[in-house]
């Protein structure tokens, strides 16, 4: 499988060299440093071959994180474990992934990299588990000769929920759920819709005793057509389409394929519950309209409506668009109603902020674009406009959560709490 | 950061000497991660190995972990000293009641690669595989493939073992870690170690339900080389794996996806591949708009596989495929090419307006590839000529440098007008290339502009003076641009005798001087045509082809025959090369293929009555007559090879002529 475990900063020199199988030198290693990573070629292809040795690397932030092999291994596995990897290592240093933390705490890592991989083959790689096992500084000397402890974490490890400790108690049982919904849509310059989907995360955090089951749902199409009609109840609701749900581990598939029913011992703590995508009857929560005007050879008018599309009680906060200009802009004027609108040459093109956005509204803002005298004669190119925003307590899909039911021995009865957003994903419109 | 100063002093590895053997254990340690840090930046250290191991006496974890590290860095150097730790790796691996040490143990005594230490291994690896704690069995299990590498002879009575456990091992981590490790020492074995039996096809499905995600990923990975004996199976391993395409690790969708659109292939039932590929559909195309591009990257290099086998996945997704403003080039560039490969006669309209829009994209590159790309769909699809002649004259018309897109401009250009000879009337396209003809620089697409203006020299005012300038560096231009320029040049002349007899006479003077053997053949093949039968040369030359042509339009990637072996390979490195495996590593023996013939799922087969497939296979039949029509058109060597024969004899008449 995988040779060995690479990181390199952007300069190609190495951080962190961990060898499982001694099939590639370290020069190999070194030349590709020097070659790829040095000369920034990384960025160009995740996987580079060079005299039958496979590079596979990512790229976080300055650091490249590679993995060596010589034989057919599967490049999405490995991939995905790279990323798991430096989760892993994000886990340890509170979110943090750069040069210092590696060299800081290069023990650490080494000591993850003997635990996550074994001979070049992925093994647990979980850093709530790790964090069990392996300690910055070494494990206590309590838990090293506590045979039963250690027992029961090896068995934890290796058992059918290695995400969920047993024996957890709080005093307090709660969970919150996160409904977040990023909207990419593209729209052509006509302003038709060229694709538009929604990805979907739902985020939990448990805060629950013993080992509860938990059950959740969804207004979903295909499992509200199962449920059996209750007497008398008349729903308009007739739920939405999902086009494709991914779940956390702790998710019982089989029961998922069979039922749709979402089934579940939750870990401790937050985790990603699971994700969606969405195509079908997206309500777009705004609508860009711009108008693209050149007034002679040095000047051009860029006008752009927005108009939000959901109902009056709710507001959007953080509104940035991003409305492209071109390099030699001089000088830009603008004229908005509401927020405030400049254009930041670093970012070639005009921000216009708003602060809050009320439901069902319309603003426009008006930009005279002067330009500067150039040599390039080439035309301007027009990136798409871009929007950012989020609107809170909206879904853009309609996806809304039914239920949470959770069973405990104990039979407590947990608070529940549960909060919606939608946010801009890739929100363009062509100019 | 301390550890990673660059002062490194000759008394260094000294002052780390005397460290390693004080007697303050904080001192010690601090001397050990000094000792690693050096060795991570690739100094060596293997010096110290005697003091490094000594300090194993201490049962501080972190410490042995970071000398075990050490020692298997150094092991093979020092095999000699090595032997030294040989008592503390069997001390840990029987006397520990630590199931973490003794899991460490066996895993790093693994690593050594000292093929005498190996026999000091055999007993307490024997015992590790049957330990009770299924973390140590895990570990002990992936021991065995790292002792088969260099010591195969001790191992037979160990392989039996694995055999055994394979049968009644009931954890699922250790199951898919044998599974693993037993197709590790298969590869170096060379032969068949797993033998599947229904219980144990059973067992292992049950353990995927339960594992963790890479376990996950080795079982599935491992059934899809599997065969199954008959449709019943087949139809059960796809119903137990078909939960994981739930799962959130996009590898395991993915090798879910492999399994399941391999062992398609074995249902009897029609109804149920239907409603399997409805499930699948949706699962690659979430993956395929995975937040990591280097994730994505991987899916879309196996999609043109996908695509060929079974079209029916992504029947109206072209969408899908679409290039956002933001995405790396590396991933557009992939999109790009599946464009053109899903492009079908009810979606190239689509497809072409979309490709309109990258063509006015920043880099040059991707610019190019949508231009080559709009000349693809234009020789599939007849309808699409029109549109995208509307296109690239639109874009030609902007052109006001020579850059890459502007070469594959005329490229493009060149065999669309071959497709079509009245196109030239169509968006004043002529009139608009003839302007940028200055813009060509690299020989192919010179030679497609010296084509142009020999081919419509009539329509063009000044083609004479343009071939005049062409003619005039002769000698400077590459041999393709030069062979072009020779047939150029004789259309020009017998479209006006005349006015070029003085340019014919340059050129066949320059040509006959060129560099080239294949030049200089050809210029003395025309010059004796042109003298003794100039109507035969208007012939050859002035060639049109009557009724439409015939052009390459297989775009397949794979060879039908080697469809199921790259199914099987879905998302290893060599599939990602768009290559059998067998033909990037020597050392793999292509599997035999049991079955007859992959099947090619289709949207609806009743729809193309002799299906796209045979339509290829026909037109690869009707290829051989037309090909040489097509070799004349596309590289103007037919004229030469075709009268190659009675040339050779003609040859010494023209020596006699000069």
């Amino acid at each position: 499988m995988i040779s060995s475990i690479v990181f390199i900063n952007h300069k190609g020199e190495i951080l962190i060299y961990r060898v499982y199988k001694d099939d590639i030198t370290r020069s190999e290693t070194t030349q590709f440093c020097a070659k790829i990573v040095a000369t920034k070629e990384n960025k160009e292809c995740p996987i580079i071959n060079i005299d039958g040795t496979s590079f596979i690397h990512i790229t976080i932030k300055d650091i490249v994180v590679l993995a060596t092999t010589k034989v057919n291994v599967n490049v999405a596995m490995t991939l995905q474990f790279l990323y798991q990897l430096v989760k892993v290592c994000r886990a340890y240093f509170g979110g943090e992934f750069d040069e210092n933390c590696i060299k800081k705490h290069f023990v650490l890592i080494y000591e993850i990299l003997d635990e996550v991989m074994d001979y070049g083959v992925p093994q647990i790689a979980d850093a709530d588990l790790l964090k069990k096992y392996i300690q910055e500084g070494g494990l206590k000397p309590e838990l090293m000769n506590d045979v039963e402890k250690l027992k029961q974490l090896t068995s934890q490890a290796t058992g059918a929920t290695s995400w969920r400790p047993p024996n957890l108690v709080y005093r307090k049982n709660e969970v919150y759920l996160d409904v977040i919904e990023s909207v990419n849509v593209l729209m052509s310059v006509k302003g038709t819709i060229l694709k538009a989907d929604v990805a979907g995360s739902i985020q939990v955090k448990c805060l629950l005793s013993g080992m509860p089951e938990c059950k959740f749902g969804m207004n979903d199409k295909l499992l509200m057509q199962r449920e059996p009609r209750k007497p008398g109840q008349t729903t308009t609701d007739k739920g939405i389409t999902i086009d494709d749900l991914k779940f956390h581990q702790c998710v019982k598939l089989p029961k998922f394929d069979k039922e749709r029913a979402i089934t579940f011992i939750p870990p401790d703590g937050q985790f990603e519950l699971m994700t969606y995508r969405i195509t079908e009857n997206i309500n777009l929560p705004f609508k860009i309209m711009p108008v693209y005007n050149e007034l002679g050879k040095n000047k051009l008018e860029i006008r752009v409506k927005i108009k939000s599309i959901f109902e009056k009680n709710l507001f959007a906060t953080n509104l940035a668009i991003k409305i492209p200009v071109p390099k030699n802009t001089a000088n830009v004027t603008t004229n908005s109603a509401i927020g405030k609108a400049k254009h930041e040459p670093d970012q070639q093109g005009v921000i216009w902020r708003i602060k809050k956005y009320p439901g069902d509204f319309e603003a426009l803002l008006r930009c005279e674009i002067d330009l500067g005298q150039t040599t390039n004669q080439q035309p301007w190119i027009k990136p798409p406009i871009s929007m950012e925003f989020q609107v809170p307590m909206f879904t853009a899909s309609g996806l809304r959560v039914r239920f949470l039911r959770i069973y405990e021995k104990a039979g407590y009865k947990p608070t529940k709490w549960i909060r919606y957003i939608t946010k801009a994903g890739e929100y363009l419109h062509r100019l | 950061m301390a550890y990673f100063g660059n002062n490194q002093q000759r008394g260094e590895l000294q002052e780390l000497y005397i460290d390693l053997n004080d007697l303050n254990f904080e001192k010690k340690k601090e001397a050990i991660k000094k000792v690693i840090a050096y060795m991570t930046v690739g100094k060596d250290v293997s010096q110290l190995f005697q003091s490094v191991i000594k300090c194993l006496e201490f049962q501080d974890i972190e410490m042995k972990k970071l000398i075990y590290l050490y020692i298997v860095n150094y092991s093979r150097q020092k095999p000699d000293d090595a032997i030294m730790v040989i008592q503390n790796f069997r001390k840990d691996v029987r006397k520990s009641e630590n199931p973490l040490v003794r899991a460490l143990a066996i895993r790093t005594f693994g690593c050594l690669r000292v093929p005498k230490l190996n026999e000091y291994l055999i007993e307490p690896l024997k015992d590790c595989i049957q330990d009770d704690d299924p973390y140590v069995r895990k570990t002990a299990v992936l021991c065995v493939p790292k002792v088969f590498e260099v010591s195969p002879e001790l191992c037979p009575a160990i392989l039996e073992q694995l055999q055994k456990l394979l049968e009644k091992e009931s954890n699922a981590l250790v199951l898919a870690n044998l599974i693993q490790s037993m197709r590790e020492i298969e590869v170096l074995y060379g032969k068949q170690l797993i033998i599947l039996n229904p219980k144990i096809i059973q067992k292992l499905l049950l353990a995927v339900d339960e594992c963790i995600e890479w376990g996950q990923i080795f079982i599935l990975d491992y059934l899809a080389t599997h065969d199954p004996v008959d449709s019943k199976q087949a139809e059960t391993i796809i119903e137990r794996s078909l939960p994981r395409l739930s799962h959130i690790n996009p590898t395991v969708t993915f090798c879910a996806v492999k399994l399941i659109l391999k062992y398609l292939d074995y249902l009897d039932n029609g109804d149920l591949v239907k409603n399997l590929c409805k499930k699948i559909s949706p699962s690659i195309i979430s993956l395929l708009s995975w937040n990591q591009p280097e994730i994505q990257y991987t899916i879309l290099r196996n999609i043109s596989l996908i695509l060929q086998k079974f079209p029916i996945l992504f029947e109206n997704e072209v969408k899908v495929f679409f290039c956002s403003f933001n995405e790396p080039y590396y991933i557009k560039y992939e999109k790009l090419e599946i464009m053109v490969r899903i492009c079908d006669s009810k979606n190239f309209l689509q497809v072409l307006n979309e490709l309109k829009i990258y063509i006015n994209e920043a880099d040059p590159h991707f610019v190019r590839k949508t231009i080559k790309s709009i000349g693809k769909i234009a020789i599939m699809y007849d309808k699409a000529l029109q549109e995208a002649v509307t296109i690239l004259i639109e874009f030609a018309k902007n052109v006001q440098q020579a850059n890459e897109p502007v070469q594959e401009l005329f490229i493009q250009m060149q065999i669309l007008y071959r497709k079509n000879r009245y196109l030239y009337k169509s968006n004043d396209s002529l009139k608009i290339l003839f302007n940028i003809l200055e813009y060509a620089n690299e020989p192919e697409a010179k030679s497609a502009c010296a084509w142009i203006v020999g081919e419509f020299a009539e329509f063009i005012p000044k083609s004479v003076e343009k071939m005049q300038e062409y003619i005039d560096h002769f000698l400077l231009e590459d041999r393709l641009v030069q062979l072009q320029l020779l047939t150029s040049g004789v259309k020009l002349y017998i479209k006006y005798p005349s006015l070029c007899s003085a340019l014919i006479q340059q050129l066949i003077n320059s040509a006959k001087d060129s560099f080239n053997p294949d030049v200089r053949d050809r210029t003395y093949i025309y010059w004796r045509l042109l003298s003794t039968d100039p109507e035969l040369v208007k012939n050859l030359v002035c060639y049109q082809v009557k009724g439409s042509q015939q052009f390459q339009k297989d775009i397949r990637l794979w060879e039908t025959k080697d469809l199921i072996i790259a199914l099987e390979n879905m998302g290893s490195i060599s599939n990602l090369f768009h290559k059998l495996p067998n033909q990037l590593y020597k050392n793999i023996k292509v599997r035999n293929n049991h079955q007859k013939e992959a099947k090619i799922y289709k949207v609806d087969d009743k729809l193309e009555s002799p299906s796209k497939e045979q339509q290829i296979k026909n037109d690869q039949q009707n290829q051989p007559p037309q090909q040489n029509q097509d070799l004349d058109l596309l590289n103007f060597e037919e004229p030469a090879s075709n009268n190659n024969q009675s040339n050779n004899k003609n040859k010494i008449d023209v020596y006699d002529l000069i």
